[in-house]
């Protein structure tokens, strides 16, 4: 095997700070365009992955982002020996914002293209969540350097990794509802078998996946490692009856809410009825067509009613909710301009990874031309106990232009609601401090009460 | 003991793991074929008039 850092030279390289842990290349970015460099120490492995077919195989089913090949006079150190310009894929998100039913799309993607590795004589070496986007509504694998060349003596390298940052956390919602993203956070590099046995209910045990995958896993690898050392061989029909079997026990667990969560019909069964939806839906569009933007963020999106409308006019939207049962109904639409992501806006994704450098903040990742918070203001506010001077300052954080945001007051029942049982008393919670304090950033282009209701919707913008 | 694993490479230990599972895969999946056998065996005695 070629030295990984044979030719490694201390030119100025300037990957993106995700990329350093592969040898085989890096991602790097000019003008905001980013590229891929293949190192020579890949070169072997990528002329494999286009001349057995397999690039061809992937790109054409929709499976794996195309690229092309840019000139190598953009390369950053002196051993690149390709410089690859792929489709450009915006926004970039995280496990960790992931509903389950994006998180099992993910992991069936990652079986079939290690299936169809096996077939060209290559093998993912890594399987991490990490290494696929959602592009145009559909999970795409981003990665072009995680295919090795496959000796069919040997099981999967990437086995455990997939079992701990997919299957697990798949196999714990299934019995626990607890969604996804909660595990993903906690765990970034995946929750190890040991703890998923431990928390999985004890009925779990007369499956046959939880008794193989989690189980055994747990007693083998926990037992002695010298056993592993004897590199038992294994055979490519071995290895493909594991991964079918991983494709069936995935394809067949539960990712869809059991019983409706207490935001999941807040539209439908709104107390406000119909006639304050299509009053509020009327304005928003009168908005939309009143001003610009292609880029679009909408907060607290509920069933996406309003990212929906928002996606008929703007190039792309991201619609966040903190409840996950919320983002699994929007996503199963698989809209082409619509990113559904489960963000809580009280702790929104940090910055994390090595350097806290490796994954970007939410809100560096997610400004847009045009910010919609609608029916939210007042759960951070009076839920949350955040002022709206704050809130207001975080929002200026995401939008670039524009705000379209609704206040609802304390006479409205659903805020009344949201404090009834608290003991301190509400301060600065009406329309004149909302307006002050939306006022030190932006100034009010329109301002409409919603018919029948005593909420006001506002179109803010940028001062 | 745990701290011993820290220095091992985390795929070699799921190597073993993978030639068990196939294993009792290829198994379960004769047992299954087998009993298909047997049943069909039966099934269709009893279907013939």
């Amino acid at each position: 095997m070629t030295d990984p850092f044979a030719h490694h030279t201390p030119a100025p390289q300037v990957p993106h700070p995700a990329s350093f842990r592969d040898p085989a290349g890096f991602v790097f970015a000019i003008d905001g365009v980013v590229y891929r460099q293949v190192n020579q120490f890949y070169s072997d492995r990528y002329d494999h992955l286009h001349r057995c077919g397999l690039y061809d195989q992937l790109t054409e089913q929709g499976l794996m982002v195309p690229y092309t090949e840019a000139s190598i006079d953009l390369a950053q150190s002196t051993d690149a020996c390709k410089i690859l310009l792929p489709r450009q894929i915006r926004p970039i998100s995280y496990p960790s914002e992931w509903c389950p039913e994006q998180l099992k799309d993910a992991a069936l993607l990652t079986l079939k293209i290690q299936r169809l590795a096996t077939d060209h004589g290559m093998t993912l070496k890594d399987a991490t969540p990490f290494n696929i986007q959602f592009d145009k509504g559909r999970a795409t694998f981003i990665d072009t350097l995680s295919f090795d060349l496959h000796d069919p003596a040997r099981p999967w390298i990437a086995y455990r990794q997939f079992c701990e940052s997919f299957l697990f956390p798949l196999y714990i919602h299934h019995y626990a509802q607890t969604g996804t993203a909660p595990i993903a956070a906690a765990w970034p590099e995946g929750i190890p078998a040991s703890l998923t046995a431990r928390l999985l209910p004890l009925k779990s045990r007369w499956n046959t996946g939880v008794w193989l995958h989690v189980f055994l896993q747990n007693q083998i690898s926990s037992r002695q490692p010298a056993a592993a050392d004897r590199n038992p061989t294994f055979s490519k029909a071995k290895l493909i009856r594991v991964i079918e079997h991983l494709q069936s026990i995935i394809s067949r667990l539960n990712t869809s809410p059991q019983k409706s969560s207490a935001w999941s019909n807040y539209y439908s069964e709104t107390s406000l009825g119909k006639s304050y939806l299509q009053a509020k839906e009327h304005l928003f569009r009168q908005y939309l067509n009143q001003i610009e933007f292609a880029h679009s963020l909408d907060l607290g999106c509920n069933d996406g009613l309003f990212a929906k409308i928002l996606a008929e006019a703007a190039a792309g939207v991201i619609a966040v909710d903190a409840d996950w049962s919320c983002i699994d109904k929007l996503y199963r639409e698989h809209r082409p301009n619509i990113l559904p992501l489960c963000v809580d806006l009280a702790h929104p994704t940090p910055a994390s990874g090595f350097r806290n450098a490796e994954r970007a903040s939410f809100t560096s990742r997610t400004a847009s031309d045009l910010v919609a918070a609608l029916a939210l203001v007042h759960h951070l506010s009076l839920g949350k106990n955040i002022p709206l001077r704050l809130i207001a300052d975080y929002f200026n954080d995401l939008t670039k232009k524009y705000l379209i945001i609704e206040f609802i007051p304390l006479s409205d029942p659903k805020a009344a609601a949201l404090v009834a049982r608290k003991e301190s008393p509400t301060i600065g919670y009406d329309p004149g401090h909302f307006e002050s304090a939306f006022s030190r950033h932006f100034r009010i282009e329109r301002k409409d009460p919603i018919s029948g209701t005593e909420r006001v919707l506002y179109l803010l913008q940028k001062s | 003991m745990t701290t011993l694993f820290l220095y091992i490479d985390p795929g070699s230990g799921s190597y073993l793991v993978q030639v068990i599972i196939a294993a009792i895969l290829g198994g379960m999946f004769w047992i299954k074929k087998f009993w298909r056998k047997i049943r069909s065996f039966f099934t269709r005695g009893k279907k013939a008039p």
